[in-house]
């Protein structure tokens, strides 16, 4: 053995290392162990809790867990007072979505499309920046411009525009007596602090769709906006979806913001936080926080019935 | 005036420059063509010489800097891409992944507000053309790419364009398909009787299918005929060099061997080898280069190689063999200047 061609492997590392050239399955089991425990057993795990917590119900006279499995905690989730907040969080979760996705749509494709260098550098720099400062200095921050002394205020009234102003705080339900204290405030925080997850998807999937797709449309006669229509929206559809849920999720699971700003209604979030705190209702609070969670799945599958994905 | 043939396209002293103004790239430079209608016509020429470019001012994307293009008499400037009678089979086929092929084949039916069934019955007689039936439920994504390049085919045809336009549509393609396609697109632009504008820079692609060449070098044209025309008869180096067919003789050469003092072209079937010295020009065998039914014999003579083709029955020398090479006086064909 004085002159092999190859040379044997020498030291405990190489040697692993050709245990693992010849299984690379070992590898790819060593790799993903850790990630796949938390996500199996943190994750998924304490979904799991979740989900049976939600199952049980509270005894409303020793105010003690029963752990019978019953759906009586959900149906108390259809008493007005539960109800309500379920569907006052659903549609702001909706309005800001699609307020999102209707602004989104034209920065994310003028940056996927149009901007080069030092534009689409001062793109990110835009989109991203406001993500660096605290959510809640954000907030607060907004809670002082909308406030009735505000500087929105001011600059209307600098503007001559007061009368559109209270004729828009004048609006029955999302109105109020300043923007800080209506909903209309609570959406455009919403609105401002979700944004770039909109954005962000949007842009990526935008930027996917090959140019000459758009060439083909415009040669096969299409007008621009049935080029929209056909080819730029149904691809740019995983983008959207992608967007969607995070914003729409987001918002069904904040619980600070309409603390904050607003006219203090409850949303899905403060019900929840204030049932496994305060009040101690952990099966109720666990009915709330998978309210959101069934919102999701039904509404992915839908987007996936309507063919949202087929682009993938 | 009463023209004998129309003209479909008609490139008028057109240019098309890129980037600064000052220091422009100028992918198209004062082309004058014009195309017949009916007529198969083949854009030749190197890749970054402008073919694409001129393809893409006649479908609308690009406009020119200078000059004007006529779509069959029509001046082309204010029309956009989607009112023009053009079609075009991209390069990669741009197909829409999200369609299945039926509904690729009838976007521009669909466009044009043609309802579902008549669009639909439309869109299986174009796939029926290009043999692709049974087909049209599938996502491009799940076609081979000769299949792709058909329904590409296919979906620009449906709109039953005056002009097509092809930038490279066989690029993609291995020998055998190509070569079938190519037949196929020919007998389709006869039975249809569309004027194809045809990108390739495959010279052996454009000579057998096309009715007239324009080849094309930096921008220009440097020459424009009919297959026999760029093939026998190349107008400068660049086309004898591009099209590969012909000998390029240097003034010296050309004298020495009994010709002009003038830069000649001459064809490799027209070269017979002989015995030392009773030919024009004497030399020794390079390299043999056996194609089939011809070997390409190339001979270092002193004035540099020349390219004999011999037919397959007439014997070969070996190669380092001192050979003499000759020709018929009129085999030679005299270019035009220097370059
Ligand atoms: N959009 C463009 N911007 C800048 N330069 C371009 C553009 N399109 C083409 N060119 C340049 O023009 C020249 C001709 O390109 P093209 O028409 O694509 O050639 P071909 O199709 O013959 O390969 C090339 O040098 C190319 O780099
Ligand atoms: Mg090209």
């Amino acid at each position: 053995m004085t002159d092999t061609a190859q040379a044997p492997a020498t030291g405990p590392l190489a040697r692993l290392s050709d245990q693992f050239w010849r299984r690379p399955r070992l590898l790819l089991v060593l790799l993903l162990a850790l990630p796949l425990l938390w996500l199996g057993l943190i994750y998924i795990g304490s979904l799991a809790a979740l989900l049976a917590q939600s199952f049980f119900s509270i005894d409303e006279f020793s105010g003690l867990i029963n752990r019978e499995v019953t759906l009586r905690t959900y149906g108390e989730l259809l008493r007005p007072a539960n109800f309500d907040i379920i569907l006052r969080t659903v549609l702001m979760a909706a309005a800001v979505t699609i307020a999102a996705a209707i602004i989104a749509f034209p920065i994310a494709y003028y940056a996927a499309r149009h901007a080069r260098g030092r534009m689409k550098a001062a793109f990110y720099l835009a989109v991203m920046l406001p993500l660096w400062s605290s959510y809640l200095v954000k907030v607060y921050a907004w809670k002082l411009i909308l406030a009735k002394e505000g500087i929105l205020t001011w600059a209307v009234e600098g503007l001559g525009a007061s009368t559109i102003l209270n004729a828009i705080l004048a609006l029955p339900v999302i109105g109020g007596n300043s923007l800080s204290v209506s909903y209309i405030g609570t959406f455009l925080v919403f609105l401002y602090v979700w944004l770039p997850f909109m954005i962000l998807p949007l842009q990526a999937s935008l930027e996917r769709v090959p140019g000459n797709l758009l060439e083909a449309s415009d040669d096969l006669g299409a007008t621009p906006g049935q080029t929209f229509r056909h080819v730029i929206l149904p691809l740019a559809m995983p983008g959207l979806i992608a967007g969607s849920i995070f914003t729409f999720s987001l918002t069904l699971g904040d619980y600070i913001i309409p603390q904050i700003v607003g006219n203090s209604s409850r949303f899905i979030g403060m019900a929840v936080y204030q049932h496994q705190g305060t009040a101690g209702n952990i099966p109720l609070a666990a009915a709330f926080a998978v309210v959101p969670i069934v919102i999701m799945g039904l509404y992915l599958w839908m987007a996936r019935r309507r063919g949202a994905f087929d682009a993938l | 005036m009463p023209l004998a043939t129309p003209l479909a396209v008609e490139f008028d002293n057109v240019t098309r420059h890129f980037g600064p103004a000052g220091a422009p790239v100028r992918a198209v430079d004062g082309v004058s063509v014009g195309i017949t209608e009916g007529c198969f016509f083949a854009m030749l020429g190197p890749s970054g010489s402008g073919k694409t470019t001129c393809l893409r001012l006649i479908s609308g994307f690009e406009r020119p800097t200078s000059g004007h293009i006529r779509i069959f008499g029509q001046n082309s400037e204010a029309i956009p891409p989607n009112r023009r009678p053009v079609n075009t089979v991209f390069q990669d086929y741009a197909l829409f992944p999200h369609l299945t092929v039926r509904d690729n084949v009838a976007y521009g039916p669909r466009m044009a507000g043609v309802d579902r069934r008549t669009r639909h019955a439309a869109a299986e007689e174009m796939l029926a053309l290009v043999k692709l039936s049974g087909y049209g439920d599938r996502k491009p994504a799940a076609l081979s790419g000769g299949q792709r390049q058909r329904v590409a085919l296919a979906r620009a045809l449906v709109n039953r364009p005056r002009v097509l336009l092809l930038d490279e549509p066989l690029g993609a393609l291995d020998l055998k398909l190509r070569e079938a396609m190519q037949e196929e697109l020919k007998s389709l632009q006869q039975s249809l009787g569309i004027t194809f504008v045809f990108v390739t820079h495959d010279q052996g692609e454009a000579l057998s299918m096309a009715d007239r060449v324009a080849v094309f070098n930096d921008g220009k044209i440097v020459q424009e005929g009919t297959p026999q025309d760029i093939y026998e008869r190349p107008r400068t180096r660049f086309v004898a060099d591009f099209v590969g067919s012909a000998n390029v003789l240097s003034p010296e050469l050309s004298a020495r061997a009994g010709g002009p003092a003038r830069w000649t072209s001459l064809r490799g079937e027209a070269v017979a080898l002989t015995a030392p010295g009773a030919g024009r020009i004497t030399g020794t065998v390079r390299s043999l280069r056996y194609m089939g039914a011809v070997t390409r014999v190339t001979v270092a003579t002193p004035g540099g190689d020349l390219t004999a083709t011999v037919p397959a029955a007439l014997p070969l020398p070996a190669q380092g063999a001192t050979v003499g090479l000759h020709w018929p006086a009129d085999a030679l064909h005299e270019m035009e200047g220097g370059a």
